[in-house]
């Protein structure tokens, strides 16, 4: 008997969650990188406490959309150099909601730590702390919008030798709205303005995406892999 | 009508200077015209290169189809288009 | 209808339409080419406030104008690619790229020149329009260098096609989302291109005719290539070893 979609949904992101805590590189890297890169601004530009604040979001989400463009790459990696990836595409179930397991599996290992700790690196870079909670909502809702963005490109390089570049000379100009969305909500909270707006402007690209990326990611991984 | 009267500079000098921007103006025209040139040239260019390479490969495959021993001939052909691609 | 289709896909049937074509549109293009940059040159009033430099502006609009085709061509030719698999939309498809990113260059780079007489600076954050053109610049890179990175042409061109389509949905939304972050970071001077509306209509006769010069040049390039490229892909059929028996 054929198991219901939602079974294989499951069983998918298990299996990407068991495999990706079996290889803690994959969660640590990404996090530890996005912690340095923070790190490093203040040496770079000054400790002094207001051109901090003043810069915070920004180098934070910057250090973001980084991070989260260099552990898109194990995304579909490991499955398609050992070959599950086919059986993936071979298996009856519609790859929309395979490749949205995949996605949902990959976020909550790297795109959900560092939501959790953007308040600690909030305070370190003197972001007002008005501010922390929308810095939080953004990144939540920010980070999965661009692991589904991020998912295309991946599926469309996914066969080739090294592609770290070209994934994010190909990312980089598509994540502009959420950057400038979730820059904008941090510093309107940060000013003590309602950032309201920019949320629920953030949550319709999330929407967009959440509906159009796997389908496309499904559709790039079927040129792909053939 | 004449062609003359409708020229806004009064002299060659003035059409040069164009009211004090000289480089800005001639600066745009000039890129513009290497662009134009550019992009027509270079698919040109590009055909010549293409049609040599393509008769040469004919009366390659020619010679190698008449010749009892065309395999030599046929490899290096093959060599041909494998450094091409 | 169909049958009409399926003949403009045949490369052979473009090739041979092209070249009866070419003269015409050369020609065309050529003259109406001159005629602008001359007009444009020697015989537009100075602008009441821009003075000469309203001369930079007709050159730099028709050619801006130009490149905001790119995507939606590219869009249009990825969903023939798809849908249709018509190979000719490919081969169209794949210089259109690198001549887009060609004409967003040129754009940028125009744009500056004009800008460091009206606005004083060579590069102004504060234009959301100058911004999401560079944008457009770095998404039609990735596509030339995605093209570029795979191997297998057949892929290459499934794999372009996608990317022009989201490509095309995504320049539209950068475009809206540069322009909101724009109005909230109040710019220090309010400057704008619209500053060239206050020209007469012969400044917008001048730059219409650049415009379809330009559109003109853009046509003949995408098919010097385009044939090229047919040349290249079908160099194993029949008409092209025919082809080559006979003069250039």
């Amino acid at each position: 008997m054929k198991p219901s979609t939602l079974t294989a949904f499951v069983l998918t992101l298990k299996r990407d969650l068991l495999i990706a805590f079996k290889r803690k590189n994959d969660i640590v890297n990404p996090f530890m990188f996005f912690v340095i890169v923070v790190s490093l601004f203040p040496l770079a530009i000054s400790p002094e406490p207001a051109r901090l604040a003043e810069i915070s979001s920004g180098v934070i989400w910057i250090a973001v959309l980084l991070s989260a463009m260099l552990s898109m790459d194990s995304l579909f990696r490991a499955d398609f150099e050992d070959g599950s990836l086919e059986m993936l595409l071979l298996s009856p179930h519609p790859l929309f909601f395979l490749v949205l397991a995949k996605n949902i599996a990959h976020w909550l290992v790297s795109g959900l730590p560092v939501v959790v700790a953007s308040p600690l690196l909030g305070y370190m870079l003197k972001l007002p702390a008005d501010a922390y909670a929308t810095l939080m909502l953004t990144l939540l809702i920010g980070t999965p919008t661009l692991s589904l963005i991020g998912s295309i490109a991946v599926a469309l390089t996914v066969g080739l030798g090294s592609r770290g570049l070209i994934l994010a000379v190909i990312t980089l100009p598509f994540s502009v709205p959420v950057l400038i969305f979730g820059t904008l909500a941090v510093q309107a909270s940060a000013g003590g303005l309602p950032a309201g707006g920019y949320l629920a402007l953030m949550l319709a690209l999330l929407a967009g995406s959440l509906s159009l990326a796997p389908l496309t990611s499904a559709a790039a991984l079927r040129i792909s892999v053939s | 009508m004449n062609l003359t009267d409708g020229i806004q500079f009064d002299s060659f000098a003035a059409f040069i200077d164009m009211g004090g921007y000289a480089f800005n103006v001639w600066a745009v025209y000039a890129l513009f015209a290497l662009f134009v040139t550019v992009n027509l040239v270079a698919p040109l260019r590009q055909r010549k290169a293409l049609l040599r390479d393509l008769r040469r490969r004919q009366t390659l495959n020619q010679r190698s189809a008449e010749s009892t021993a065309g395999v030599a001939v046929d490899e290096a052909n093959h060599k041909a288009e494998r450094v091409e691609t | 209808m169909w049958l009409w289709f399926a003949k403009l896909g045949s490369p052979k049937w473009f090739y041979e339409l092209s070249s009866k074509w070419l003269p015409w549109l050369v020609g065309a293009m050529a003259i109406t080419l001159a005629v602008a940059t001359v007009w444009a040159l020697l015989y537009l009033p100075p602008d009441y406030q821009q003075g000469f430099t309203s001369r930079i502006l007709i050159v730099h609009v028709a050619v801006a104008g130009t490149s905001l085709a790119f995507f939606p061509l590219m869009a249009v030719a990825g969903t023939i690619t798809l849908v249709w698999k018509m190979k000719l939309a490919d081969m169209v498809a794949k210089n259109a790229a690198a001549l887009g990113a060609w004409f967003s260059f040129i754009t940028l780079a125009t744009g500056s020149i004009w800008g460091s007489v009206s606005w004083g600076t060579w590069w102004e954050w504060s234009d959301s329009r100058l911004v999401s053109m560079l944008f457009q610049f770095f998404l039609l890179l990735g596509v030339v260098s995605l093209r570029s990175a795979l191997e297998d042409s057949d892929k290459a061109a499934k794999a372009c096609a996608l990317l022009s389509i989201v490509g095309c949905i995504n320049v539209v939304v950068i475009k809206y989302s540069v322009e909101w972050w724009n109005t909230l970071h109040q710019p220090a001077s309010p400057v704008s291109i619209e500053s060239g509306s206050a020209n007469g209509p012969e400044f917008w006769i001048a730059t219409a005719l650049m415009i379809l010069g330009v559109y003109l040049f853009m046509s003949v390039s995408l098919i010097l290539s385009t044939r090229n490229e047919i040349l290249r892909r079908e160099r194993r059929a029949l008409w092209v070893q025919e082809l080559l028996h006979e003069s250039d």
